[in-house]
């Protein structure tokens, strides 16, 4: 162990990041179990993200990422397991919250209240606060200041939202579908914006979709959930890097899942489709390898259903 | 955060000023119509000789009566339009999702948004409270029964107690069901059941009532506007003598418990000699009556107002268990 990973002892191993750099980490969490009764809406999640990355937090409908997202605002508490927010657990205390942005699907705004007043109250609950700059992108996009948000168009009520969201200078920012209201054009200006103030430093950006489209583009970080499990957690440039497609005759791949985890394999009379997770080289010269796109690579994790859970790809080599 | 629960309440607050501010103008006109009608009354009584009391006479006019005890209501109002929607509302839509995710604890949003309500909902209860117990004064004064329902619940301290508790019952409704309209249902319930059950279980008992016992034959009546609580007839050796209805009574006893030479005298409207024998038997029967004095109405007001506020603070302790305890 790293002294890094001795300070966060009770994490548990397999958390320090990449091959146990002192990368200074935005959120961890360790085994996070959320049950609500019998259901289990999120099982056994142990993720990382490192200070500075978009992720995307991809998954299907019902896979737990609003559970997720929520277990890291401390709107909710986890069943078992733990979560590290900026260095120390979810808990109700204003400077842990004031270093937290969280947007809820719903897009909670007081629906009589103008944006105005959403900005003024947001000056009385926050100790930092930009105003200005909300006033600001509102007039850019012509939505007015004055009508009450319940009287806005859904998209311009998520505009309001995400800019107030933003006038908070959080440190990290947990967002649940926030480009689901938003027309192509606002979509793609808006991760602009967000993709900008990671880059001035500071910010760290958990945004979910159910489309990796959505996020392709801006993210750097994904993380994958279906059936409320891990099923993948990392950057993307190493995880494109770690994995290949093999295609080769229809011949027996048992050497070869010896030395190369298979996600998915399809088979035909004539050739073998495989999408592993390399471990060295591949050595069998029937197959080619080729590079995958990181929707293929999603799309391979979605299919496989049992067993999950590959959860600390990013700690690869590590002790698990 | 008092800025956002102004911001966000202050159609309320109109609405809740504009209320008391007819409901004063109101009272202050026809207050003053019936004091003058009262000073008119004693005058005209202390004309006659004899005339200690002006007797049942309601003063006033009988719909503003009629209002003036529908105040009975005033403190479900408060609890139902105001303490239930407080957070439910705010979960319906979903915004407890917006405020609990600026930079104050829910402790903070919970206990300003509390503070404020419970503050209304006194200022509600006292105004009304005022204003009745002003317009009231001369009815009041010749008030039989300062206990009775119609007036000890609607004047002096105890209306403010109600309001605090109603809103507290809303409160914690809306906590718990986190849906407006079942809170409101809740609210109403809650609140009918508990006046109901306060009034007439517990507050017969909130000081040992006093019981008198004297002469059957001759009378007792407790000073001032006291409340009855119970009366009857013990007999020689201290046994309770039960009041049937249909029998004939003299001096309060049952004529089946005396000898038969008293029959006569029963239901008598003049004079009556009674035998030596019935005078002897009714002489060993001792006529109570059990009351609370009306020097106690303070007491009681300050008893009651307290029994509210303390379970209005019961209630809000379970609002905050459940916010801060459950789920977001």
């Amino acid at each position: 162990m790293t002294p890094m990973e001795k300070v966060l002892g009770p994490l548990g191993p397999g958390l320090g990041g990449p091959g146990g750099s002192p990368e200074p980490m935005a959120v961890q969490t360790s085994r996070l179990t959320k049950r609500y009764g019998k259901l289990t809406a999120l099982n056994d999640c142990t993720i990382s993200v490192p200070q500075g990355r978009i992720s995307a937090l991809i998954g299907p409908n019902g896979a737990g990422k609003t559970t997720l997202l929520r277990l890291l605002a401390g709107l909710a508490r986890p069943t078992s397991g733990q979560a590290i927010v900026n260095g120390v657990p979810p808990h109700q205390d204003p400077a842990f919250l004031a270093d937290i942005g969280y947007l809820a699907q719903e897009i909670p705004l007081y629906r009589r209240l103008t944006a105005e007043d959403h900005i003024r109250a947001g000056a009385h609950l926050n100790p930092r606060w930009d105003g200005e700059s909300v006033r600001e992108r509102l007039t850019t996009l012509k939505i007015p200041l004055n009508r009450a948000v319940g009287k806005l168009s859904g998209g311009q009520r998520a505009q309001v939202a995400l800019a107030l969201i933003l006038a908070k200078r959080p440190r990290l920012l947990l967002l649940d579908e926030p480009v689901a209201a938003l027309d192509p054009l606002a979509r793609r200006n808006f991760l602009g914006l967000l993709a900008d103030g990671v880059e001035a430093g500071g910010l760290t950006v958990i945004l979910s979709s159910h489309l990796v489209a959505d996020l392709e583009r801006v993210s750097d970080h994904i993380i994958m959930l279906a059936a409320s499990r891990v099923q993948l957690c990392g950057d993307i440039e190493d995880l494109l890097a770690e994995h290949r497609i093999l295609v080769g005759p229809s011949k027996d791949t048992t050497a070869l899942e010896r030395s190369h985890r298979v996600v998915q394999a399809t088979r035909t009379p004539r050739q073998t489709t495989l999408l592993v997770r390399l471990n060295g080289p591949v050595v069998d010269p029937a197959f080619q390898a080729s590079e995958v796109s990181l929707e293929e690579l999603v799309l391979a994790y979605l299919g496989e259903d049992a067993p999950p859970a590959l959860a600390n790809l990013t700690t690869v080599g590590e002790e698990q | 955060m008092t800025w956002l629960v102004w911001r966000q309440h202050r159609i309320q607050f109109y609405v809740g000023a504009a209320l008391l501010v007819a409901f004063a103008i109101l009272i202050v006109v026809t207050g003053s119509q019936v004091a003058d009608q009262f000073r008119a009354a004693q005058a005209a009584c202390a004309m006659h000789q004899g005339c200690r009391h002006l007797g049942g006479l309601f003063m006033g006019s009988h719909v503003v009566g009629f209002l003036i005890i529908s105040t009975l209501g005033a403190p479900i109002l408060v609890g139902l339009f105001w303490g239930a929607p407080l957070v439910a509302a705010e979960a319906e839509a979903g915004t407890t999702q917006f405020a609990w995710m600026q930079s104050i604890t829910r402790k903070h949003w919970l206990t300003v948004k509390v503070s404020w309500m419970l503050l209304a909902a006194a200022i509600w209860g006292g105004v009304i409270s005022a204003l009745v117990t002003w317009w009231s004064s001369p009815n009041n004064a010749e008030q039989l029964n300062q206990f009775n329902p119609g007036r000890f619940d609607i004047m002096d301290l105890v209306p403010v107690g109600y309001s605090v508790f109603a809103m507290a019952l809303g409160i914690a409704a809306g906590a718990l069901l986190r849906r407006t309209l079942p809170a409101m249902a809740v609210t109403l319930a809650g609140f009918v059941a508990v006046r109901v059950a306060v009034t007439l279980w517990l507050r017969p008992h909130y000081m040992h009532a006093v019981t008198v016992f004297y002469k059957a034959t001759s009378s007792f009546t407790p000073p001032g506007a006291f409340w009855q609580i119970a009366q009857g007839v013990v007999g020689p050796h201290g046994q309770a003598i039960a009041q049937p209805n249909n029998t004939p009574y003299v001096d309060g006893v049952p004529i089946t418990v005396l000898p038969g030479s008293c029959a006569p005298l029963a239901n008598s409207a003049g004079p009556a000699n009674p035998t030596a024998a019935c005078a002897h038997a009714l002489s060993q029967f001792r006529a109570f009556v059990t009351y609370q004095p009306a020097d106690r109405f303070w007491t009681f007001q300050f008893i009651e107002t307290g029994l509210f506020f303390v379970l209005a603070a019961g209630l809000i302790g379970v609002t905050a268990m459940v916010l801060l305890r459950r789920d977001a």
